[in-house]
């Protein structure tokens, strides 16, 4: 702990005059904007513990009034490096608020700071239980890109409602499984206050936002699809 | 990446196209996915109750070229051979016979596993237990008595 402290220390005390600040937006003792750690998460940005549930009531509260305090327009007058350093945690507050708002988006953010999960993964192996679906799905693009090019619009028509069948089919699938991913969550902050291994939940999340990323995917397909037209 | 002859062959000519009624007894369904690039395969056998002989073999995949032409050459493969025989294909023989690159081999894996699934569907169908070491003719989980 002494180390990361001794590493971080020179970040961690105001700039100006050299109060302890703590990674704070402010210097508590000097009221002047900070920089942001170097290592500083979107959680501890908030001001929040680590959980997967979230008051986004509260969130939205807390990005409001931070936004009204970062915002550059408020440092118009200030130095050039505050400006900056307005311009820095602005955007940070951007980021962080577009991420933790989103309950899926949160469960990536949360592994990925874990080491679980690197940005940006998604992988494309179609979930055994989904290969029927993705099948048939497969099937009637098929046949409405054919009834498209025979210019055949009476039965492009028909595939087209089979299509919209189907998305709703694809969209009820993506809401069992943000159910599915929201249990997970709060089980994973159960574990957490009662101190139980979270390590099974790592894996759980992870299989789910993959099924998720495949169904996502698809609904993506029909839609453009849909929109060809 | 070029593909062989044979992969193009099958692949704007495709043996076997089609399907067969899922519900039919003599009928076995095996649909596969591929981790790799997300294609679908679907390959299904009519097997002959009595001599166990594959009769008739149709495929619809969706994916790309090398996959097409594996299932193609597999439905090809299995007709007229007995289900144990069938089962005997390996995925080496399908990429030998197509040419194919070591990054398409997983397209004669789907293959293969496709075979294997579509003959295992027909034997649950036929009340043939597929995990049951003794063979035993019943479809319940093997009682400890």
């Amino acid at each position: 702990m002494s180390e990361t402290q001794t590493l971080t220390s020179r970040e961690l005390h105001c700039w100006s005059c050299g109060a302890a600040a703590g990674g704070a937006h402010f210097c508590p003792s000097c009221g002047k904007i900070q920089p942001l750690p170097p290592d500083i998460d979107y959680f501890t940005f908030f001001g929040l513990p680590r959980r997967l549930g979230l008051d986004a009531h509260a969130l939205e509260a807390i990005y409001h009034e931070l936004s009204w305090r970062l915002h550059p327009d408020r440092f118009a007058q200030a130095s050039e490096a505050e400006r900056r350093l307005s311009l820095d945690r602005a955007a940070q507050l951007n980021d962080a608020f577009r991420t933790l708002r989103d309950p899926v988006r949160r469960v990536e953010y949360l592994l990925w700071l874990s080491g679980r999960r690197r940005e940006g993964e998604t992988r494309q192996q179609a979930p055994p239980e989904l290969l029927e679906e993705v099948f048939e799905l497969n099937e009637v693009l098929e046949e409405l890109r054919q009834a498209r090019r025979n210019g055949g619009d009476g039965t492009a028509a028909s595939l087209r409602r089979q299509l919209e069948a189907e998305q709703q089919k694809l969209e009820t699938m993506l809401a069992a499984v943000d159910k599915e991913l929201a249990e997970a969550a709060a089980a994973w902050d159960r574990a957490l206050d009662s101190g139980a291994a979270v390590e099974p939940l790592f894996d759980r999340l992870n299989q789910i936002l993959n099924r998720r990323s495949y169904i996502r995917n698809l609904v993506e397909n029909v839609r453009q699809e849909l929109a060809a037209d | 990446m070029a593909y062989s002859e044979k992969v193009i062959d099958h692949y704007r000519n495709p043996r076997n196209v089609g399907s067969l009624p899922k519900d039919d007894p003599n009928v076995g369904t095996g649909l596969v996915g591929a981790p790799e690039c997300g294609d679908v395969m679907k390959l299904q056998v009519r097997v002959n109750p009595v001599t166990r002989v594959i009769e008739e073999a149709k495929f619809k995949t969706f994916g790309c070229g090398s996959a097409i032409a594996s299932s193609s050459l597999a439905t090809e493969w299995v007709k007229g051979k007995t289900v144990e025989e069938a089962l005997q294909i390996k995925n080496t023989e399908i990429v030998r016979e197509l040419n194919l690159p070591p990054v398409k081999i997983h397209c004669s894996v789907l293959a293969e596993d496709a075979i294997k699934a579509a003959i295992s569907d027909w034997k649950r169908k036929s009340g043939l237990a597929e995990a049951a070491p003794t063979g035993a003719p019943a479809a319940a989980a093997p009682a400890q008595e």
